[in-house]
């Protein structure tokens, strides 16, 4: 052992490099079973690594995956399931919240290593019980100066995690005799098709007692229709007796009945059930609510009378359009809305009233053991189970969904929350409904910040003085406002002295470049040339309809380039996230001219589409790409901001999908109505009862 | 002890004897119970007085000094050597760390460093709780790649001097250039001219960007002087540059080279 290689008060990491000794009791294990793990750290929340192990042949730093993985997942909120993947490693963690720690470790993501998991549990629960001194004390002084010595508990934990999980996998294959197959009879193996096969089916639905064929066996019992084809190859898939020639003559069956049947969603069920014995004959069809007489359906004695019958009736008719002629003159009146009101406040107290029941209802059951467990969160210190915090979330959960956030986006950003608040200790005269409110807040506003800088006034000069035009194209499907939205954003740009052209790459909507046209009229009225330097401040590029898009906006590119504009935004027509060749349209245009902002412009209107819309634009704009740094969605242009009141749920979803940051927002149709996102109103406004 | 009083009173001015004889009488016709009683509520309000005093003003509250800066820029290493002159291997820091600090001076004072992460979504809400607080900021850039980070820099350093609660506490701004041991590292300066140019130009389309939806305008200060160029010496508060390395020339074991930085907190 050489001198250099022992652990030094400042040194508290072990690195295995290939060819020395280390300084370890048992180091041939660490060799040996390091190969498994590339590393493991455990660092504060504050940032200092506390202890860290590396594996043996590993030279990279684990700095740079630990780090893109508190940025991508802890940090936006994404902590639901526990594992994440960087290039080649795979990195599973565990939040400690009680005393602000994380847990990390690193494996190569072809190995499928079973006991991680309770690995990591294990060393969490031990590290803890052997530092709990250290790590109970407030400030960070304690753990600069600590040396964590965890190499010996770490080797024998690993050590029994890999035994354990060597002694599950070698499980001794049983011999015939104790196999189900030698209790069938041959006749019972033998199929022939129709009625024997559900026969057979019977016979091996006894014959198989596995766990794994339970289910498929007591579903196959209750629904024929479709299940039974699944059960059947659940089946196959449960029985080891089968030699492989009955398996492929049994596969061959299957899908030949598949064929006849055609698209084999529900096989008929009259090749499985057992046919009827006798022949049906034809009979009458008998309706159960058709009455049994004729007689009241004859109506030709009234017909007799019809003369002064139908007299009667025209009069009748006569009066009634006369009520309806006269009743629409004069000003239209407004809508009856104190119905509508009513209605809608008899429904508000009926859900309040049921969900009041339930909340009584569950008040009760835990009410004497919730008395003394409340006072206790009151005054004592509580750490926090997610048994606590389920009813509070659930019920953040269903407030978020009313106030327009997703719904899948809104359950995974409350297993966030609860797994960063779980094992937390709650400080004096806080309940629990305060601590998770808090803790959500402060989430959705780190939701909301920008991960980057975003100010594109600055962007816009650096692009000036590169002499070249900054590009801007805006996205999204129909009907969200990128017209009207990118002549807000042209009115900014001229008002603080940049040059604009429009590139009219909607060639597909009728009127589509005459709006912009009409738009450029006004600008330029607005901000006459004169006061401008002598050239108009916003110039539209066009060439009609019906043209390639990409082309056009190729082209407007080259034509800013020589004629000195700062910006060009260039409108794309509005299309269906599912529409493939539009998609692939979109695509195009944005890999060929490269343009400095890709702008997804989404109304706040939206619910739950907001999901998929966003989802399948930036899936789209990756997969049509040639180079492996595909441009995705850069921004997001939030519109109709003023149609919402506080259901500004739409924000939170958007951001939350993408990682990208608002860059304007819409409240109006004017060219003043754009504005910049205000994290914290918006969370205040969401948080609001 | 309400004799030795009246004596003293009694020698030092003679007209009011009458009165304090009258007094004297009235209270020693009371019930000497009650005279405690009365005694004790009179001296409990005055420590309470004194005590609200003391924790409310806001002077002694602010011991606080903050490191900043942007992420992967070495606050949490330089929190470190600070506090203990150890290296430690550091990750992303996600929530604040704070320790107190013995400043290396004759008055020996105390005071509360605390490192606040670095990442963008977290920066605006560790800043909002801890600003208020803070009796010096050392805002810590990244030297060595300060020219490609010089945009997302003078952004931060915009933030922080329009900021109103730190225009008007005006603590001390100390811009440590880190990572001097690395070689393409730039100087103090240089560092310095470069954000003078950047705050420039920023500082004219921050004043012109949209308000927020709400309508309220974050930041409306013009920093520097309109018409001139801007300058650091142009700002009320004062804002030093001084160079540093947390992690030292000789590598992690060695020591660390923040003399600077220690004498620039010294000072304060």
């Amino acid at each position: 052992m050489t001198e250099a290689n022992s652990l030094t008060a400042s040194q508290t990491c072990i690195l295995c490099t290939s060819g020395r000794f280390l300084p370890v009791k048992d180091e041939n294990y660490l060799i040996r079973g390091g190969k498994m793990l590339d590393f493991f750290t455990i660092f504060s929340k504050g940032g200092i690594v506390l202890w860290c192990f590396q594996g043996a042949g590993v030279s990279e730093s684990f700095a740079g995956p630990v780090n893109a993985l508190i940025r991508s997942v802890i940090l936006q909120e994404r902590s639901g399931n526990n594992s994440y993947s960087h290039e080649a490693l795979s990195l599973k963690y565990k939040l400690d919240n009680e005393f602000e720690l994380i847990f990390v470790v690193g494996f190569q993501k072809i190995l499928t290593l079973t006991y991680v998991d309770k690995f990591i549990d294990d060393v969490q629960l031990h590290f803890r019980d052997r530092y709990k001194n250290e790590l109970e004390q407030k400030g960070a002084l304690k753990l600069l100066n600590n040396n964590f010595e965890f190499e010996d508990d770490f080797t024998m934990l690993l050590r029994e995690a890999e035994e354990s999980s060597k002694a599950r996998s070698h499980v001794a294959m049983r011999s015939f005799k104790e196999s189900e197959k030698s209790q069938k009879t041959v006749k019972s193996m033998i199929e022939t098709k129709g009625v024997d096969k559900s026969k057979e089916q019977g016979g091996k639905k006894n014959k198989n007692t596995k766990k794994e064929a339970a289910p498929a066996a007591d579903s196959a019992k209750g629904d024929k229709g479709k299940v039974t084809s699944s059960g059947q190859k659940t089946v196959e898939n449960g029985n080891q007796g089968l030699t492989p020639e009955e398996d492929m003559q049994k596969k061959r069956e299957e899908f030949f009945r598949k064929r006849i049947v055609g698209t084999a969603e529900k096989p008929i069920s009259s090749t499985k059930s057992p046919k009827p014995q006798k022949p049906r004959e034809k009979r009458m069809r008998v309706w159960d609510m058709g009455g049994n007489s004729t007689k009241e359906l004859d109506y030709s004695k009234s017909k007799g009378e019809g003369s002064t019958n139908g007299d009667d009736q025209s009069l009748e008719t006569k009066m009634d359009p006369g009520m309806q002629v006269s009743s629409m003159e004069g000003e239209l009146p407004p809508v009856d809305y104190e119905s509508s009101d009513e209605g809608e406040i008899e429904e508000e107290d009926e859900r309040v009233v049921v969900s009041g029941t339930s909340k009584t209802s569950s008040k009760k059951g835990g009410s004497f053991g919730g008395m003394f467990g409340m006072l206790k969160g009151l005054v004592g210190s509580k750490s926090l189970s997610s048994d606590d915090m389920e009813p509070v979330l659930e019920k953040m959960k269903e407030h978020l969904i009313t106030k327009n956030v997703a719904a899948d986006i809104a359950s995974k950003l409350c297993d966030s929350v609860a797994k960063k608040l779980e094992g937390k200790v709650m400080g004096t005269f806080t309940t629990v409904a305060s601590t998770v409110k808090q803790a959500l807040q402060d989430s959705l506003v780190q939701i909301l910040q920008p991960k980057r800088r975003v100010d594109i006034l600055r962007d816009v000069m650096d692009a000036q003085s590169q002499r070249r035009p900054f590009v801007i194209t805006f996205c999204g499907v129909n009907g969200v406002g990128k017209s009207t939205n990118l002549a807000k954003i042209s009115f900014w740009l001229i008002e603080n002295g940049f040059t604009v052209l429009i590139a009219a790459c909607d060639t597909f909507r009728a009127g589509a470049v005459e709006q912009l046209r009409t738009h450029e009229r006004r600008l330029n009225s607005l901000h006459p040339q004169e006061q401008h330097g002598g050239r108009p401040v916003v110039q539209l590029y066009e060439k009609g309809y019906g043209k390639d898009a990409a082309g056009i906006a190729m082209e407007a590119i080259a034509y800013a380039r020589n004629q000195v504009f700062d910006v060009v935004l260039v409108d794309t027509a509005g299309r269906m996230q599912d529409n493939a060749p539009l998609m692939t349209a979109l695509a195009k245009l944005i890999a060929v001219n490269m343009p400095d902002l890709v702008l997804f412009v989404g109304e706040a209107l939206v619910g739950n589409e907001a999901v998929d819309q966003l989802v399948k634009f930036n899936q789209a704009l990756a997969d049509h790409s040639m180079s492996d740094r595909p441009r995705l969605i850069d921004g997001i242009v939030l519109t109709k901001f003023d149609t919402i009141d506080d259901k500004v749920g739409a924000a939170i979803s958007m951001t939350y999908i993408t990682g990208q940051p608002i860059v304007f927002v819409g409240t109006g149709q004017t060219y003043s109505d754009l504005r910049s996102l205000n994290a914290r109103a918006v969370v205040s406004a969401l948080m609001k009862a | 002890m309400v004799e030795k009083a009246d004596v003293e009173m009694e020698m030092a001015d003679n007209p009011f004897e009458p009165y304090i004889e009258s007094l004297r009488q009235q209270l020693e016709e009371q019930d000497p119970v009650l005279l405690i009683a009365l005694i004790v509520a009179l001296a409990v309000v005055v420590i309470t007085c004194v005590f609200l005093k003391y924790f409310l003003s806001s002077k002694t509250v602010r011991s606080a000094v903050l490191l900043v800066g942007l992420c992967e820029s070495g606050k949490t290493l330089l929190f470190s050597r600070l506090l203990s002159g150890n290296f430690k291997r550091t990750q992303t820091s996600i929530t604040d760390s704070s320790a107190p600090y013995k400043a290396k001076n004759d008055r020996a004072c105390t005071w509360t460093l605390i490192d606040l992460p670095g990442h963008d979504s977290l920066r605006p809400q560790y800043l909002e709780k801890f600003k208020s607080a803070a009796r010096a900021i050392v805002f810590v850039v990244d030297s060595a790649i300060f020219q490609k980070e010089v945009r997302d820099v003078a952004e931060f350093l915009y933030v922080l001097l329009t900021d109103s609660v730190i225009s008007r506490n005006g603590p001390a701004i100390l811009v440590a250039c880190n990572k001097q041991d690395i070689t393409m590292a730039k100087s103090a300066k240089l560092i310095q001219q470069q954000l003078e140019k950047e705050l420039n130009t920023l500082r004219v389309t921050r004043s012109a960007a949209l308000s927020a939806q709400d309508g309220s305008i974050g930041g409306s200060m013009y920093l520097g002087k309109k018409g001139k160029d801007f300058e650091f010496s142009q700002l009320p508060v004062k804002v030093e540059f001084l160079e540093c390395s947390a992690r030292g020339s000789k590598g992690e074991e060695g020591e660390a080279d923040i003399q600077n930085l220690e004498k620039s907190l010294a000072k304060l």
